[in-house]
């Protein structure tokens, strides 16, 4: 919902004297430091699950990586760095061997051994844990902890990207004794980690209170304590940062960033999410299933508009299906063209004779969805596709994924958990994947291969052949690759993440002090 | 007081059956919305998964025996067990209802307090500047939409103004902008009710010979008026409470406040069954207990009720 203060301010008008007041902020001067020991953030939801294996969603993907700790850490520079893990090594083809980090304790006194880390790796994948992030760590053979500060993983065929898998969600390390005798539902209400903060206590929908552990083994952060609040609009969000209740919003829209960049005492950070917003195609669905038709719904998005109007520039075209950032993002590749004549040449070519195209759309899902549904279908009207638009519910999308029943495209915003083509276009497109809606034998060929090649060039090669293939076919429509942007305190020194974690551990996060 | 005991009885037995309805009404409509399971399994589950998890939670018995089960376990107390916060729905309920009646009481007082007061004087000020600007702020109050009255008063009390926190919970100066947004329809109505009521009152003969007596106004007003103007104020202003008690939802996502409200739409989108029968229920319950309430009050006012 767009409301400018002047457009408020119209309206208030009649209401009362209180608009004669001046804007109070906070001093400007002042606002650069501070003495705080409190970090107050607001993001759009609440958590929904402590427990890590159990939400990949970025509201617990931004406190469960500050609970736990993974054995590899991806930092905001997009690197791989040891985390409770000091080293690792390839040994042959499948074995990898990891040292692990000696003297550190969960937060509740039981010390980090490689037990914790063969049981937290295994349990992702046990059928009996039933967790959310249980493709993850699939290619994994066995798990061995010959030793207390030792891990060797064997992975079922040679496996490059091993570390960065353990690097995002479904890696964090888990106290093996500690849930064993609790059991799931009370490591979920009350969850214990090696991470640089504790948990405290949770009013749902309220806040979640954690604690800095001071003995950290990554040096005690810098603050005492971090009060988490779901502010689910956001209007109220923002005034809350504008008026120096917190320190740091997430979700910042990008037509609300002028006001934030406006305020002297906050400025907007971001960072070019490491995934793309796409429209999902169901493929099997006509006139879905004709290439040509795809490649024509393609050529007729105006994407640079959309970039500039809808995200305000806070946004780049994707040239195909590999996130930049990636490895073997092609920057050879053009972006995805915008040729509206070009598109009902190929409408024509294809023989479409006016079939519905259905766009399923959901609202606040996916950032600035169901606007630019309503701006592509405009575009698709203007090349003669008769385009149908049709708001659904979150749970109603979630029942058409598991079924795969979606009538035509809809919103999807796949994140590169590996900074690799593997842990997006394969990981969601390849047979039996979640967007599995069509296949092609060369592709999935390429996409095995290049799964359990250790030869990055083979790979680099093969994912060209994959993207090609791809562009032909266009199982996604690509839109945008967004930056996600944030609303911070001016003293807060802070790099976000692309891939949505919020770090807050010392070589990351910095309260400015006088 | 020898008809107020049927009174009383009958009235019971109404809440009950009202309570009932309306527990049915969710227990069928939640099971004819949707499959929750989808939701709380990944996206890549096979089919087995799916029927063991429905085995699971009980949602694979044909629906006349789960509604049994069901009114059974309400009969314990038992509303079940949330499957998005796994945890016994109740309790997770309880946890969101002290904010809940914390926001609906201060509400509520505060309109009652505001409202009163106002359009008893609107009324005895009848058509004067005074009576006019007050039932067009009345007017705003009706009409216009929580959901721009809550971010105004954010926007211009708390940003602008400085007075007051953007949201959340807290002290009482966290209470006063949900309050004022929640009440605002609430005030509106009373005050105007108030007006016509005491105007209704006015009219009547034994305001005019108390007047003729020479009774102070003071008193015209305090005893005979209102006491007489106070039967359909206490029986609107009753359903009122009973409303902001559970609607208010809107409010309550504006400000992050805490509430039950927020608390049944999440639930709807999870599919959290056991979690909206339970705010549901309770809502309806608290409802119930304050029509009762107001029955009870009702009959005391007015003693033409108790005698039957």
């Amino acid at each position: 919902m767009e409301m400018t203060r002047r457009d408020l301010l119209k309206g208030a008008a009649a209401l009362g004297a209180a608009a004669a007041v001046p804007l109070t902020a906070g001093s400007p001067a002042l606002a650069q430091t501070t003495q705080k020991k409190e970090l107050v953030t607001a993001q759009s939801g609440d958590v929904s699950k402590f427990d890590p294996h159990f939400s990949t969603s970025s509201n617990d993907v931004r406190v469960s990586f500050n609970i736990f700790d993974n054995l590899v850490s991806r930092h905001p520079d997009g690197k791989l760095y040891p985390s409770l893990a000091t080293e690792w090594k390839l040994e042959g083809q499948t074995t990898w061997r990891f040292k692990l980090l000696q003297g550190v304790k969960f937060h509740n006194g039981d010390p980090f051994t490689s037990a914790d880390a063969k049981y937290s790796i295994e349990r992702t994948y046990d059928p009996g844990a039933k967790t959310m992030v249980a493709t993850v760590l699939a290619t994994i053979e066995r798990v061995e902890a010959p030793d207390p500060s030792t891990l060797v993983i064997t992975t079922k065929k040679p496996d490059p990207l091993l570390p960065a898998r353990l690097a995002f969600y479904g890696g964090q390390i888990i106290p093996k004794k500690y849930v064993e005798s609790v059991g799931n539902d009370a490591f979920n209400a009350k969850p214990v980690g090696t991470g640089p903060v504790r948990f405290t206590s949770w009013v749902k929908d309220d806040r979640a209170v954690l604690d800095a552990s001071p003995d950290y083994w990554g040096g005690k952060i810098d603050m005492d304590r971090w009060i988490m609040r779901p502010i689910p609009e956001t209007a109220p969000r923002i005034a809350a940062l504008l008026k120096g209740e917190v320190d740091a919003i997430t979700q910042l829209p990008p037509d609300q960033e002028d006001r934030v960049a406006a305020n002297a005492a906050t400025r907007v950070a971001g960072a070019l999410y490491a995934g793309l917003y796409v429209l999902a195609v169901n493929s099997k669905r006509p006139p879905l299933d004709n290439p040509l038709v795809k490649q024509a719904l393609s050529l007729a998005i105006d994407r640079e508009a959309i970039v500039k109007e809808l995200w305000r520039g806070r946004g780049i075209v994707p040239n195909g299906p590999i996130a930049k950032g990636d490895n073997h993002f092609d920057t050879s590749l053009p972006p995805l063209a915008y040729n509206p004549s070009e598109a009902k040449e190929r409408l024509k070519k294809a023989g479409y004779k006016g079939e519905e195209v259905f766009i399923e759309t959901t609202v606040a899902y996916v950032a600035q969805d169901k606007a630019m549904a309503e701006a592509i279908a405009a575009m698709w009207k203007d090349v003669g596709v008769n385009v149908k638009v049709e708001v659904i519910e979150y749970s109603v999308r979630a029942q058409k994924n598991r079924e795969k029943s979606f009538k035509g495209v809809f919103w999807s915003d796949p994140t590169s958990t590996l900074s690799d083509p593997d842990g997006m276009m394969w990981r969601l497109l390849g047979p039996g994947g979640p967007q599995d809606y069509w296949r092609e034998a060369k592709f999935d060929e390429l996409g095995n291969a290049a799964r359990f090649s250790v030869d990055e060039k083979f790979r680099g090669q093969a994912y060209k052949e994959m993207t090609k293939i791809f562009l032909e076919h266009l199982p996604w429509l690509p839109v945008i690759q967004p930056y996600e942007d944030y609303g911070i305190q001016k003293y807060v020194e802070f790099t976000p993440n692309p891939n949505q974690q919020f770090e807050i551990r010392r070589f990351n996060f910095k309260f400015r002090r006088a | 007081m020898r008809g107020f005991v049927p009174f009383l009885g009958q009235r019971l037995f109404r809440a009950l059956i009202a309570l009932w309805l309306v527990s049915t009404v969710v227990f069928v409509v939640m099971r004819l919305s949707g499959d929750p399971v989808p939701l709380l399994l990944p996206p890549d589950a096979p089919t087995s998964e799916i029927l063991r998890v429905r085995r699971e939670l009980g949602l694979d018995k044909p629906l006349p025996v789960q509604y049994l089960i069901f009114l059974s376990n309400l009969a314990h107390g038992d509303f079940g067990r949330s499957i998005h916060f796994r945890e016994p729905a109740l309790d997770v309920v309880r946890g969101y209802l002290a904010a809940t009646v914390e926001l609906g009481l201060t509400a509520f007082v505060l309109a009652a307090v505001v409202a009163v007061p106002i359009g008893l004087f609107s009324a005895m000020r009848r058509n004067t500047l005074v009576d006019h600007a007050a039932m067009g702020l009345a007017l705003v109050g009706q009409s216009a939409p929580t959901f721009f009255l809550g971010i105004l008063f954010i926007l211009l009390l708390s940003l602008k103004a400085d007075l007051f926190p953007t949201s959340g919970r807290g002290d009482w100066h966290n209470l006063v902008l949900p309050a004022l947004t929640l009440g605002a329809f609430t005030m509106a109505s009373i005050a105007r009710l108030t007006r016509s009521a005491v105007l209704e009152v006015l009219r009547a003969d034994y305001i005019r010979t108390a007047r003729a007596k020479g009774v102070a106004e003071v008193w015209v007003v305090a005893k005979h008026t209102l006491k007489n103007a106070a039967i359909p104020i206490v029986t609107i202003t009753g359903l009122q409470f009973g409303t902001l008690l559970g609607g208010a939802v809107v409010t309550e996502t504006v400000f992050s406040w805490p509430g039950i409200g927020r608390l049944a739409v999440q639930s709807i989108y999870n599919r959290d069954y056991a979690v909206v029968q339970c705010t549901v229920f309770l809502a309806a319950l608290m409802f119930v207990v304050i029509n009762f309430m107001v029955d009870l009050v009702y009959g005391v006012l007015d003693p033409r009720v108790r005698a039957g």
